[in-house]
């Protein structure tokens, strides 16, 4: 068979460990291991700081034994270890209580189509030191080119190459190989007293889909430079417009919300809101794992699960949570495939993009302030309360003002739903959460 | 003094003769580097987990692997594996090697084995010697602790980890240290609804103790109480006010502003490269004279406290701020090279695959003058900032910190619960608004820990009760 062919020694140590764990007296064992190799370049005023090229494995396994869990995992994979561990494991479960959602998914019948979803570029590998260098020291050149930019935080470019393999006592057994690739840039302007701070990265799975370094210099500028000079504002409530980035960071706190873990521990607002309205018409969420080279895809969950296309929320009614199978056990609903190692994460997690371009939706802003950046925690998924250090630019009479800061947002995510007037048509998929820009109705704004 | 089984275990897991190690040594040399350097690390983790009412899972856990740097001017190249295979080390080795490209190349010779001579968690019986069922006990009490602390309280969930890290270092300059690091942490988290509305408590204890912590320090019960305490306390808080205010800060775990405001800006990387707003503030008053901040590495038993750092430096307390005036910086080998001043031993990594940065570790604003009610008496419309989630900083000196709980202050007295609110300002804005300084000096929980470049570092930080002249409360309006 092609697939076994393919299969490497990875997937050979994994059903090796998911043998020896059935004959140790696991009813059930999943065996998982990542192998990756990194190569890192960090460069500041045209000269390299670090330079790091590294490879590594780990593996990580979980027992079920009269419905009781224990796990463990290993950066040390000789057999010796590994089988020691696995026996701990047994012996351990017997200390826990038995938990009748234990335990791993069904085998699926659905067919896993890797090479379709491609995750892989091989040219990342080919790609020579020297270039990757360049690609940092061009970075900060063009930046630096511009005199208003008075110091660097350096540029980078990362590529990580990964092979991760997934066997488990129900017979599941498969193996896939994914990269992603990084450039970006962290610049400050302005003098020591008074800085201004801008980033811009991007990442993407293929090289020849990265941004420029022309395109990501002259954005991370953009950002450093229009912070400059900010001002403070009276507190107030007014309309706040989140740019892409921001929307991204909202969903991502929507997510551990709706998250299948938060449900059944009941540490969300979202808990018992299935089907109901909890948002305006305006707001529809998909998570979809199986969108070709995207960051947050992949063939299968962390359980072997595979991956699909759910709606979260769609106009407004909330639709499905996100689930890995204990999750969706304990709620008697069906995994999403959005396992992620014990836990679960997005895959790509995303605000569904309206009509309405960003300059029209900052045009219709009489005075509000549009968000750029935020710093701190302040986020609690049991009441939905959001407050946040903030940075923004302060909008007039539908126009860009002037830039603010030491401010604070505050405001509830259940409220923010209802109250999304506008959606953006610049979605662009950056990371494993996306949305397009967005307007609040209002927001409370501390200053002075 | 610790007995010094280090070298038993790295002889065990390595399988590296002394001989390999200066090969080692020597091959990171071979491009023409300053300097090598080779960080050996063994760690065993448990976890365990209880919620609903039962143990849920146990976890154990082994980091074992090697990383390889080599310094050439300011450049730094770093390698590291996982497999100890001597093949795999010799390619680290050689592509940390390759940042350097001279033609003069040095090599080391010999290694003096160095042995501590302080000791800061003489922990009797380290905990992963301790059976799973003694652990397990400790974590049923701290849940049930919390669970019948009111009928109110839903949900309690209660996290274990300990952990034992043996770590070795060894450079081209001769050095050859070992070290032993227990750590436990203990959290507890609640939550109580009344009437559809949830609110979030939380508490733990723990640092580089046994379990006798549980008996001597803070039982499992202390802890789960205060876990649901907290919660319920908040059923009843008000939304907070927003906008600008005096701002008392509750002693202990306010620190987090001290490691916040003042400790990130002066970690020597971001003064080397002019990037923190204290780069050119050395001997400059930058707050207000009652104020004096020390990081202290040595105090024993605590979280962030260690017997080296992970270069092999033996650590310092360090004064950073002295009435009022930046006196200190915390710095790894490159920054205090680069600057040409003395190492303070804060060159920390999570583990084999980090390079070391300069970090905190146990960081606090010393005891001043008045009393703590005297402080609160003083304000006649405030917000008494009780509890945290974290906070965060940028070079510039911008900071916030999320106050997960916290009171009105009117006429001079505590009064209304508050929750969730942010706090922000700019650095040196706030500490010259530092206005009175608390004799209550106390340490925050042990179980802080803190992020930066993506690596997770154990701390602690402390502050008596202060006052700040006015600050922007981001509240709702």
């Amino acid at each position: 068979m092609n697939e076994k062919k393919e299969s490497s020694v990875l997937s050979e140590i994994a059903n090796n460990l998911v043998a020896f764990g059935r004959m140790q007296g696991a009813d059930e064992i999943e065996v998982a291991i990542i192998e990756s190799s990194e190569f890192n370049v960090d460069v500041r005023f045209g000269e390299i700081e670090n330079l790091v090229e590294a490879g590594s494995r780990a593996l990580s396994f979980r027992v079920i034994k009269d419905k009781k869990t224990a796990i463990a995992t290993s950066s040390d994979l000789t057999m010796e270890t590994l089988q020691t561990l696995v026996k701990n494991a047994v012996k351990r479960s017997t200390l826990g209580n038995p938990d009748e959602c234990a335990g791993l998914p069904a085998l699926y019948k659905t067919k896993i189509d890797i090479a379709s979803l491609k995750l892989f570029d091989p040219e990342i590998s080919k790609l020579e030191s020297e270039k990757k260098i360049l690609l940092a020291k061009e970075t900060e050149k063009i930046a630096l080119d511009e005199k208003k930019i008075t110091n660097s935080h350096g540029a980078s470019f990362e590529t990580i190459k990964i092979k991760i393999a997934l066997a488990n006592s129900n017979g599941f057994l498969k193996e896939y190989d994914e990269t992603y690739c990084t450039l970006g840039i962290g610049l400050q302007a302005g003098d020591t007293d008074n800085k201004a701070e801008g980033f811009w990265s991007c990442s993407k799975r293929f090289l020849k889909e990265l941004e420029s370094p022309e395109i990501i210099a002259r954005k991370a500028v953009e950002r450093t430079l229009r912070q400059l000079n900010p001002r403070k504002i009276k507190t107030q409530n007014v309309p706040v417009i989140f740019e892409p980035m921001m929307t991204s960071w909202l969903l991502a706190f929507l997510f551990s919300c709706i998250s299948g873990i938060s449900i059944y521990q009941k540490t969300s607002f979202l808990v018992d809101k299935l089907g109901e309205k909890i948002g305006n018409k305006n707001v529809t969420v998909y998570d979809d794992g199986l969108i070709p080279r995207k960051i947050g895809s992949r063939p299968f969950d962390s359980e072997g699960v595979p991956v699909s296309k759910n709606t979260v929320i769609e106009r407004g009614i909330l639709k499905n949570y996100l689930c890995n199978t204990y999750a969706a056990r304990k709620l008697k609903l069906k995994s999403t495939g959005n396992a992620d190692a014990n836990s679960v994460g997005p895959n790509n997690f995303y605000l569904q993009p309206g009509k309405t371009s960003p300059e029209e939706i900052i045009a219709s802003t009489k005075r509000g302030l549009l968000l750029t950046r935020t710093i701190g925690h302040g986020l609690n998924p049991v009441t939905g309360d959001i407050s946040r250090g903030a940075f923004g630019l302060w909008i007039e009479d539908g126009k860009i003002a002037y830039p603010v800061s030491e401010i604070t947002i505050s405001g509830n995510l259940g409220v923010i739903l209802n109250e999304i007037e506008l959606v953006g048509n610049d979605l662009e998929f950056r990371s494993s959460f996306s949305g397009p820009t967005i307007k609040i109705k209002e927001l409370t704004v501390a200053g002075k | 003094m610790q007995k010094d089984n280090s070298a038993l275990v790295y002889e065990d897991h390595f399988h590296l003769s002394n001989n390999d190690i200066l090969k080692i040594l020597n091959i990171a040399l071979s491009y023409g580097g300053d300097f090598s350097e080779i960080f050996l690390e063994y760690k065993i983790y448990n976890f365990i987990n209880m919620e609903e009412d039962i143990i849920k899972e146990t976890a154990e856990s082994i980091y074992l692997g090697l990383g390889i740097r080599v310094i050439s001017g300011e450049k730094t190249g770093y390698g590291y594996t996982s497999n100890l295979s001597f093949n795999k080390i010799k390619k680290a080795a050689i592509a940390a090697a390759s940042i350097a490209s001279k033609h003069s190349v040095r090599n080391s010779n010999s290694l003096i084995p160095l042995k501590l001579k302080n000791n800061y968690y003489p922990v009797l019986k380290p905990s992963n010697k301790e059976s799973l069922e003694k652990k397990i006990s400790i974590v049923k009490k701290t849940y049930l602790s919390a669970k019948k602390y009111g009928s109110k309280i839903k949900k309690v969930k209660v996290s274990f980890m300990d952990q034992i890290q043996h770590i070795t270092i060894v450079n081209s300059e001769g050095l050859m240290i070992s070290d032993v690091r227990p750590l436990i942490k203990l959290t507890c988290l609640s939550i109580a609804e009344k009437s559809k509305r949830k609110e979030m408590g939380f508490s733990g204890g723990g640092g580089r103790v046994g379990l006798e912590y549980f008996k001597n320090n803070f039982t499992p019960e202390e802890i789960g109480k205060e876990a649901s305490k907290e919660a319920l306390t908040l059923l009843d808080a008000a939304n907070p006010p927003a906008g600008e205010m005096p701002v008392v800060l509750a002693p202990g775990h306010s620190g987090v502003l001290i490691h916040e405001a003042v400790g990130h800006l002066l970690e020597a990387d971001f003064i080397r490269k002019k990037t923190s707003i204290f780069w050119n503030k050395m001997g400059k008053k930058v707050g207000n004279e009652q104020v004096n901040i020390y990081d202290d590495p040595t105090i024993p038993y605590f979280r962030g406290s260690y017997n080296i750092d992970d270069e092999g430096t033996i650590p310092n307390k360090t004064l950073l701020i002295q009435k009022g005036k930046q006196t200190g910086l915390l710095q790894d080998r490159l920054s205090a090279k680069s600057l040409n001043m003395p190492l303070t031993g804060n060159g920390r990594r999570e583990d084999f695959t980090c390079l070391p940065i300069p970090r905190m570790s146990n960081t606090y604003i010393d005891k001043g003058e008045y009393a703590p009610e005297e402080i609160i008496k003083s304000v006649k419309r405030g917000f008494y900032a009780h509890k945290y989630q974290g906070g965060q900083v940028e070079d510039s000196g911008k900071f916030t910190f999320s106050v997960s709980s916290g009171f009105l202050i009117e006429d001079g007295k505590l009064s209304t619960p508050v929750k969730q609110a942010t706090l922000i300002g700019t650095n040196i804005d706030i500490l010259n608004k530092i206005e009175m300084v608390g004799s209550d000096l106390k340490f925050g929980l042990q179980t802080g820990t803190c992020g930066k470049e993506g690596q997770a570092a154990a701390v602690t930080d402390g502050c008596p009760t202060i006052k700040i002249t006015k600050m922007t409360v981001g509240g709702l309006k």
